[in-house]
């Protein structure tokens, strides 16, 4: 019996990196889940890679987008009947900069994709779960959703904001059977990180994108990388119903690297 | 064979409240378990409550005793032949007062039981988890750990310094395959509560109920947690995925801690 029997998960995100770890792992735990990405092509291969048949779903869409971060829900009731686990997941940079140097275009796709997008998503899961009187959204925060570092203010800035919004609705909704809490993972060598991290690198006055990981990871106590598997092991956790008098929580998955 | 077949852990108050309830969920992974306690009795039912034979062991101990924190860990690895995974549970106040008139009697009790205690047992294990380059170590602390409450001076001060304790460490053994984390626990009506709570609430002045109410309305969830919320925590730290959660404080508070 898995922890998830039942339950109906959905992703943003979630095709690859930490949103496919959290995908696979629900899916192991008797969850039925929806991922989401951009690319149909490359979703559809994904969910196929994934082996869950019908358990598992994917929803089309970019999302830094309202549409998407509301319609995965929608999707996700007609497909499975109901949503029991929220996971605003999607999140990153594209062309990062010190503020300095930072374009108006790049800062406002960062709040749209790792701050509007977990407001738009979490707006919409609560008016599905407050009803049922139960849910969990659970949304993929940062380390540097406590700390800042130099070259990614965007990323600092939203990841900060995105947790004040989860202490926020924790209040707002603790009596009411939906919990809503978020995972600060550390540096995690994800595809997503490889492919922007060498810009990343520069935006932050780092020789390469080998400097830019070991900033990280030296950071730490256990001084190399976080793993999308220890992520998704505290998001089944969450997400089960034992967690039921967990909300509000900034949980790290950091190998000791924020201080408080 | 559950997760935790071929493991050792020691709890320094296992026998009730969250170290039993921790012990329970280890037991049920497969772990083999020394327990202490004060007291020969509860260390009895305990052990029968858990009902794992010979992979259950407990020592009669008070956590505010350095020798009996010590024995603790070397009984655990007499019997055993290691320790893998420490948590102590050790924890509480006594003669609770405003700082103004505080004991320094009851100031020493309550670093003894809620700070000293997590000290001893963490050296003395220590010296075992380094050579074998594996270990967890989970303290309870609580949201006290994090924030204060007028009267409790004692146990504040206690918790905060737990907390260090686990961030210090965290940093020392890091890269050796040791974890080090605080669970910081709202408040649970266990024995512990029950025996220090009534007292704590009349030097703040409010009935033991009001003391249990006050806590609950603090959090999100308004009502208290339990110990096994601190049990299914501390299940996934000492598992595999575990491995990169260190130095964390984490909160068991239904959304009481602002941070």
């Amino acid at each position: 019996m898995g922890k998830l029997e039942g339950k109906v998960a959905a992703i943003t995100g979630g095709t690859r990196s930490i949103g496919r770890g959290m995908a696979e792992a629900f899916l192991r735990e008797g969850a039925r889940v929806v991922v989401n990405g951009r690319d149909e092509a490359k979703g559809l291969q994904a969910v196929a890679e994934m082996g869950g048949g019908d358990n598992v779903a994917f929803y089309a869409g970019d999302a830094s987008l309202q549409a998407t971060n509301e319609g995965i829900v929608d999707f996700a009731v007609e497909r499975f009947g109901q949503l029991d686990i929220m996971c605003l997941n999607s999140g990153g940079v594209k062309q990062t900069a010190p503020v300095s140097m930072m374009s108006d275009e790049e800062w406002k796709l960062e709040v749209d994709w790792n701050l509007n997008s977990v407001f738009w998503g979490m707006r919409k899961a609560l008016q599905h779960m407050l009803p049922r009187g139960s849910g969990r959204i659970l949304v993929t925060s940062s380390v540097e959703g406590k700390l800042g570092k130099p070259g990614i203010p965007g990323y600092a800035a939203t990841k900060h904001a995105v947790n004040g919004l989860v202490k926020a609705a924790a209040q707002e909704n603790g009596t009411s059977g939906v919990t809503i809490n978020a995972i600060l993972p550390g540096l995690i060598e994800t595809d997503i990180v490889r492919e922007t991290g060498p810009t990343s690198a520069e935006m932050m006055g780092l020789p390469s994108y080998e400097a830019m990981i070991d900033l990280f990871t030296q950071e730490s106590a256990i001084k190399r990388c976080n793993t999308v598997e220890e992520v998704a092991a505290v998001a089944v956790m969450l997400a089960s119903d034992a967690a039921r008098n967990f909300t509000g929580s900034m949980f790290a998955v950091d190998g000791g690297t924020m201080p408080y | 064979m559950g997760e935790l077949s071929g493991r050792v852990a020691a709890i320094c108050g296992g026998t009730s409240g969250v170290g039993l309830a921790i012990a329970q969920a280890f037991a049920n992974d497969g772990a083999s378990l020394v327990i202490s306690g004060r007291r020969a009795e509860k260390g009895a039912t305990a052990l029968a409550e858990l009902n794992i034979g010979d992979r259950a062991h407990y020592i009669q101990g008070d956590g505010t005793d350095r020798d009996a924190c010590e024995q603790l860990i070397a009984e655990t690895v007499e019997r055993f032949g290691k320790i893998d995974i420490l948590v102590n549970c050790a924890g509480g106040s006594k003669d609770n007062a405003p700082v103004v008139d505080l004991t320094d009697e009851a100031m020493d009790f309550g670093l003894k039981v809620n700070y000293w205690s997590s000290f001893w047992t963490t050296r003395a294990a220590l010296k075992h988890m380094i050579p074998q380059q594996y270990g967890r170590i989970i303290y309870i602390s609580s949201v006290e750990g994090k924030v204060g409450k007028p009267g409790l001076a004692q146990y504040v001060v206690g918790k905060h310094a737990v907390n260090a304790l686990t961030k210090t460490v965290a940093k020392e053994v890091g890269t050796l395959g040791i974890t080090v984390n605080a669970l910081c626990a709202g408040a649970m009506d266990t024995p512990m509560m029950q025996e220090a709570g009534p007292a704590a609430a009349e030097s703040m002045g409010i009935s033991y109920e009001d003391l249990l109410g006050w806590f609950a309305q603090e959090s999100a969830i308004k009502r208290l947690v339990t110990v096994e919320d601190c049990a299914l925590v501390a299940s996934l730290l000492v598992s595999d995925a575990g491995a990169g959660i260190t130095g964390s404080m984490i909160s068991i508070d239904g959304g009481t801690a602002p941070f």
